[in-house]
C-alpha cells in the first residue's frame, strides 16, 4: 500500500522544480503513476510511506509535442496511447505504434508516459529501444539560482543500468526529443511470459528505409532491450545493411552476428536465439510496413516489384 | 492524517470532498462516494474490474491517485444509464448472459462502452483488443464478445432495438440466449459483494501472515499494536474460546496458526482498527519469534522414512489413501500383447476468481455471531464455527454474499473465523477484504499430482489391465483433499471398461500452500494421464485414437471401476460429435504439426496478434503530416 503525506500537482515547471528541490527525502515524482502503485504492494516494496508525491502531468509545457528541424519533442506528459491515435506521431515515429500496441492495454496506455518509462530505467522497458532507434535525447531540467536550466542527454547513455540513470537530484525529465522517421517502415518485437499485457523478457525496435524500388537499404535503425543492463543500439548491424541490396541471406547473416550483443547473464543462450529472430523479423516487418514503396515484403523472399 | 480537497464532476454531479492524499481514484469512488459498482480485483492494473472514464478516456482507477483526477469529469458504471434503465451495451450483456459471477462485468461493460465510443464500427478483432485489459474467469469471453457486437450493430442502426430483447425459446433452452434473472444488477454495478458493503461503526481487519513455510511460534507480542490509537483489537489463536479446527473432511486447520505455522502466508495474528492504514501500521508492530523447522516441499519427500512430521495426528504425513481393486491385474498384464508405462505430472493452479475473499462479521442484538462472506459452503462453515466459538448453533449465523467467482476456491473457511473472533471481542462490525496477493498466498490451490501409469493392451486395442498410482501434494492442511482423491480414483481410468485394474490415489501433507477444491475435483489430473496414455497407446498400436476409444468405451451394461452397472451410456455419441466437430483426420496419430490437414480451421483459435487498428489508420493517412526538416 502506498501512503503519502501530501500530493502536489504543480501548475508550472518552476513550481514543480521548487517543490522537488525542497521535497523531503523519499519523496517521488510521478507522471502516469502506473508503475509506482503496483510497486508499493506485497511481494515488491510492500507498504511504503512517502512524504510527498509530485505530479508533473498538469504542467502545460510538459503536455503535447512540437516539431522542429526533423526532430520531435515529446513532452513528458505524452502517453503511449498518443502513438495509436495521433496521425502525425504515427507517421513520423513509425516504430512507436507497434511498440504501443504491445505495451500494457488501452487503459494503462492512457496514463503511462514514455518519459516515465525511460526514467524508471527498467532494462526491459518497452519504450527504450524505439526511442534509442529514433536517436532520442532526454531533456533534464533543474533550477539554478532561481533560473530554469536544461540539458539533454542521449537516451542510450542516460540509462546506466536497472533503475540507474544520469538524472541528478533536483532534476526533472521534461521531454524526450526524437528523429522524425517519416517514410520509414517501423516494427517492434517483444517476447514475454505470455503474448498480451506482459512485461518483456526482451524487445527490439527496427526502422528501415528502402529506396523507392525496394531493392536497397537506404537507412536502418535497430535497438534492443532486455538483453543487458542498458539499451543496445546495433550500430554494427546497421552499418552492414546500409547501402546494401536487400536479400534474405544478408538479413540472416546480420541477424546472426547480432546475437553477440547479448550481455545478460541469465538465460543467455535463449536470449541469443531471441535476438537473431528479432533482428530478422524486425527488419522484414519494418520493410513490409514501409509506406509508399514499390515493393512490398508481405511474403518476404527475393523482392518483387509491384 | 492530512487531508486534501478534491472537486470532480462524477456522473454529471459536482462532488466536493476532503480525503486522504494517498487515496487512489478507486478508493475515493468506493469509500468516499459509495460508488461500489467499480470493483477492486487486483489493485495492480491487471484485471480491469476498476475501469472508469476520466475526462472521456477509460482508465484503471486502481492505478490513478485520486488527486490526479481533481477537476476531472468522471463517469462510472452507475452513470452510464438513468436509474431504472440500461444502455444498449448493458442490455446486450443481459441478453447474451454475458454476466456470470458478475464481478468483472461493470469493468467489462465500461471497456465495451469505451471500445464503441472510440470506434463505433470496430470489428471483432479490435473489440477483443480494446477489451484486452479486462479479465473474466467465468465466461470464456464468447458471450461478452457476442454482446458487444450486438450492441455495436444496434447503436449503428444495423440491427433493430428488438435485437436486445430476449430470444424466443421453443421446445428447448439449449442454443438460445436465456436471460439470467440477476443480470440487470450485475451489468449496472448495483449488486453488492461483501467488499461493497458497509456497516455503521465498522472496523477494518488486516492479517499478519507467516514469512516462512514451517516454523514453531516461540512467542507473539501484540502489546505495541494493541496500544496504538485507532486499534480496536488484536487477535491470535489464544483468543479462540472453543475447539479450534476446520476443514471439509478433517478439522486439522486452526483459524490462525496455533503453536506453529505450516505454510508461507498462513494467518498468525489479525488487527481490527478504525481504518485500513491504522490496521496496516499496527501489523508492523506485532512481534513474532519463530524457530524455523525443516519442511517438506515435494510429496515424495513426505513419505520418506524420517521425514518431518507436519501434523502430530498424521505421523506418516498421509491425509488420505483411496485404493480401488477390480479383477486380477497380474492376469490382465499376462494377457497383454503390449504394456506401456509412463509418468504424468500436473502443477499447482490458482482459481484466480476476480473477487478476492472478503467478509463482514458482527454480533447482533440477540448475541448471534453473524458472518457475511462469499462462502461456497455456509452450512458446514456454520457448524464448524459454532464448535470453534463454543456457541450453540442458533447463536452462529452465516450469510452468503454474492460470490464473485469461486470455482471451488471459496469452500474453505480460511478467514471467517478471524472476523467472528474480532467482532465478538469488539462488539463492532469488522470487515476484511483480501488483497489479490493475499488471496494468492492464502487460498487453496489445485492439487499438483504425479501419476505412475501402466497399461496392458491387446493388438486389437482392448485394454487388459491398468495400474494407476497417483500421489498428490495436499499442502499444509487437509481441506477438500479426501474428496479430491475419491473423485480422482473413481474417474481414474476414464470412461473405459477395464476388467482388471489397481488404482491408488494418495494425498500427503507438505509445507506448500494447501490444495483444495478446484473444478473437476481431481478428475482433470486423472484424465490428463489417462487420455495421454490412450493417445500414446493408439500411436503404439498404429490405430486411430477414436477407434481405440470406441473399442474400450463403457456401454450400457458395463461395470465402472467401482463396479456399478451402467444403465445409460453416451460416450459413443460424444465421440462421434467430437470427431465431426474437430474435422478429425482418420488414422494413427503419427502426423503432427503443419502437415495435419485438420488444424487451423475456421473455428480454431489463432495466436494472439495485436494491431488491427494500426493498419486501418495507415489506410486513411493523409500526406501533410510530415515534419519539416
Amino acid at each position: 500500500m502506498l501512503i503519502c503525506e501530501s500530493y502536489h500537482v504543480p501548475k508550472t515547471l518552476e513550481e514543480a522544480l521548487r517543490l522537488w528541490g525542497d521535497a523531503p527525502d523519499g519523496s517521488r515524482l510521478v507522471s502516469g503513476a502506473t508503475d509506482i502503485l503496483p510497486w508499493a504492494r506485497e511481494g515488491r516494496a510492500g507498504d511504503v510511506e512517502i512524504p510527498a508525491l509530485i505530479d508533473v502531468t498538469k504542467i502545460p509545457e510538459l503536455k503535447g509535442y512540437s516539431c522542429d528541424k526533423g526532430r520531435i519533442r515529446l513532452g513528458a506528459a505524452t502517453v503511449y496511447q498518443d502513438f495509436l491515435t495521433d496521425r502525425t506521431l504515427m507517421s513520423n515515429l513509425p516504430c512507436m505504434p507497434y511498440c504501443a500496441i504491445w505495451f500494457a492495454d488501452d487503459q494503462i496506455r492512457e496514463q503511462a508516459t514514455v518519459v516515465g518509462n525511460l526514467v524508471n530505467a527498467s532494462p526491459v522497458a518497452d519504450g527504450t529501444p524505439p526511442v534509442v532507434a529514433l536517436n532520442g535525447e532526454i531533456e533534464l531540467t533543474r533550477l539554478e539560482e532561481g533560473d530554469v536550466k536544461r540539458r539533454t542527454v542521449p537516451v542510450v547513455d542516460f540509462i546506466e543500468g536497472p533503475g540507474r540513470t544520469l538524472i541528478q537530484p533536483g532534476e526533472i525529465a521534461t521531454a524526450v526529443t526524437v528523429d522524425s522517421a517519416y517514410g520509414y517502415g517501423g516494427s517492434f518485437q517483444k517476447v514475454g511470459q505470455r503474448r498480451s499485457l506482459v512485461i518483456s523478457v526482451a524487445c527490439c525496435a527496427a526502422l528501415v528505409r528502402a529506396d523507392s524500388t525496394g531493392t536497397m537499404f537506404e537507412d536502418v535503425r535497430l535497438a534492443l532491450g532486455g538483453v543487458g543492463p542498458r539499451p543496445i543500439r546495433l550500430r554494427d548491424a546497421e552499418r552492414r545493411l546500409k547501402g546494401e541490396r536487400i536479400t534474405q541471406e544478408l538479413i540472416q547473416r546480420v541477424a546472426e552476428s547480432a546475437a553477440d550483443s547479448v550481455g545478460s547473464r541469465s538465460r543467455k543462450e535463449y536470449r541469443r536465439d531471441v535476438v537473431v529472430n528479432f533482428v530478422r523479423a524486425g527488419l522484414e516487418e519494418a520493410l513490409a510496413n514501409q509506406p509508399e514503396i514499390g515493393a512490398k515484403f508481405k511474403n518476404f523472399g527475393e523482392t518483387e516489384n509491384a | 492524517m492530512p487531508k486534501i480537497d478534491l472537486t470532480m464532476d462524477v456522473n454529471g454531479r459536482k462532488v466536493v470532498k476532503q480525503t486522504e492524499p494517498h487515496k487512489r481514484l478507486l478508493d475515493f469512488l468506493r469509500e468516499d462516494l459509495n460508488l461500489t459498482g467499480t470493483k477492486e480485483g487486483c489493485g495492480a492494473g491487471e484485471c480491469g474490474t476498476c475501469s472508469v472514464f476520466v475526462d472521456g478516456k477509460l482508465v484503471k482507477s486502481c492505478l490513478m491517485p485520486a488527486a490526479k483526477a481533481d477537476g476531472a469529469k468522471i463517469e462510472t458504471i452507475e452513470g452510464l444509464a438513468r436509474p431504472g434503465s440500461l444502455t444498449p451495451v448493458q442490455q446486450a450483456f443481459h441478453k447474451t448472459g454475458a454476466s456470470q459471477c458478475g464481478y468483472c462485468i461493470p469493468g467489462m461493460v465500461m471497456a465495451a462502452t469505451s471500445a464503441l465510443r472510440e470506434n463505433p464500427d470496430a470489428g471483432i478483432e479490435e473489440i477483443k483488443e480494446r477489451l484486452g485489459g479486462n479479465i473474466c474467469r467465468c465466461t470464456g469471453y464468447t458471450k461478452i464478445f457476442e454482446a458487444v457486437e450486438i450492441a455495436r450493430d444496434v447503436i449503428a442502426g444495423r440491427l433493430p432495438e428488438t435485437a436486445l430483447d430476449e430470444d424466443a425459446t421453443g421446445e428447448s433452452f439449449i442454443g438460445a440466449n436465456v436471460r439470467r434473472l440477476d443480470a440487470p444488477s450485475k451489468v449496472s454495478g448495483r449488486l453488492k459483494y461483501a467488499a461493497d458493503m458497509k456497516m455503521v461503526d465498522m472496523l477494518q481487519m488486516q492479517v499478519l501472515r507467516a514469512p516462512m513455510p514451517h516454523a514453531r511460534i516461540v512467542s507473539i507480542d501484540t502489546s505495541e499494536a494493541e496500544a496504538m490509537d485507532g486499534v480496536a483489537c488484536v487477535i491470535t489463536a489464544d483468543d479462540v474460546p472453543g475447539t479450534d479446527g476446520f476443514g471439509v473432511f478433517i478439522h486439522d486447520q486452526p483459524i490462525m496458526a496455533r503453536g506453529k505455522v505450516r505454510h508461507f502466508g498462513e494467518a498468525v495474528a489479525a488487527v481490527a482498527a478504525e481504518d485500513l492504514v491504522t490496521a496496516r501500521r499496527a501489523l508492523a508492530k506485532i512481534k513474532v519469534e519463530y524457530e524455523e523447522l525443516p519442511g517438506i516441499y515435494a510429496p515424495e519427500d513426505a513419505l520418506k522414512p524420517g521425514a518431518p512430521v507436519i501434523h502430530d495426528y498424521a505421523q506418516d504425513n498421509v491425509i488420505k489413501h483411496i485404493p480401488i481393486r477390480k479383477g486380477d491385474i497380474d492376469k490382465g498384464f499376462a494377457e497383454a500383447d503390449l504394456i506401456l508405462e509412463d509418468e504424468f505430472r500436473t502443477q499447482q493452479v490458482e482459481h484466480a476468481y476476480l473477487e478476492p475473499e472478503a467478509g463482514i462479521a458482527y454480533v447482533d442484538h440477540d448475541d448471534v455471531v453473524t458472518v457475511l462472506s462469499p462462502s461456497q459452503n455456509i452450512t458446514h462453515h456454520r457448524h464448524m464455527l459454532a464448535h470453534i466459538l463454543d456457541l450453540p448453533i442458533n447463536k452462529v449465523r452465516f450469510i452468503m454474499s454474492p460470490v464473485g467467482g469461486g470455482f471451488g476456491g471459496k469452500e474453505d473457511m480460511i478467514y471467517q473465523g478471524m472476523l467472528a473472533l474480532a467482532a465478538m471481542k469488539t462488539h463492532r462490525p469488522v470487515q476484511l477484504n483480501f488483497t489479490r496477493e493475499e488471496s494468492l498466498v492464502a487460498s487453496a490451490k489445485r492439487h499438483p499430482s504425479r501419476v505412475k501409469y501402466k497399461m496392458g493392451l491387446k493388438w486389437s486395442g482392448e485394454i487388459t489391465a491398468i495400474e494407476f498410482d497417483m500421489l498428490s501434494d495436499g499442502g499444509a492442511y487437509g481441506m477438500s483433499s479426501e474428496g479430491v482423491m475419491r473423485k480422482a480414483a473413481i474417474l481414474s481410468c476414464g470412461p473405459y471398461e477395464v476388467h482388471n485394474l489397481k488404482v491408488d490415489t494418495k494425498v500427503v501433507y507438505t509445507n506448500n500452500t494447501p490444495s483444495g477444491a478446484f473444478r473437476t475435483f481431481g478428475g482433470m489430473q486423472a484424465q490428463f494421464a489417462t487420455e495421454s496414455m490412450m493417445d500414446m497407446a493408439a500411436e503404439a498400436l498404429d490405430m486411430d485414437p477414436f477407434e481405440l476409444r470406441r473399442i474400450n468405451m463403457m456401454r450400457i451394461g458395463s461395470r465402472t471401476h467401482t463396479q456399478q452397472e451402467l444403465t445409460t451410456a453416451s460416450l459413443d455419441r460424444v465421440l462421434d460429435a467430437a470427431e465431426a466437430a474437430s474435422r478429425w483426420e482418420a488414422g494413427a496419430p503419427k502426423v503432427r504439426g503443419p502437415r495435419r490437414g485438420d488444424l487451423g480451421g475456421p473455428d480454431a483459435r489463432k495466436p494472439c496478434t495485436l494491431g488491427a487498428r494500426i493498419g486501418d489508420a495507415a489506410d486513411t493517412e493523409t500526406k501533410d503530416e510530415r515534419v519539416a526538416s
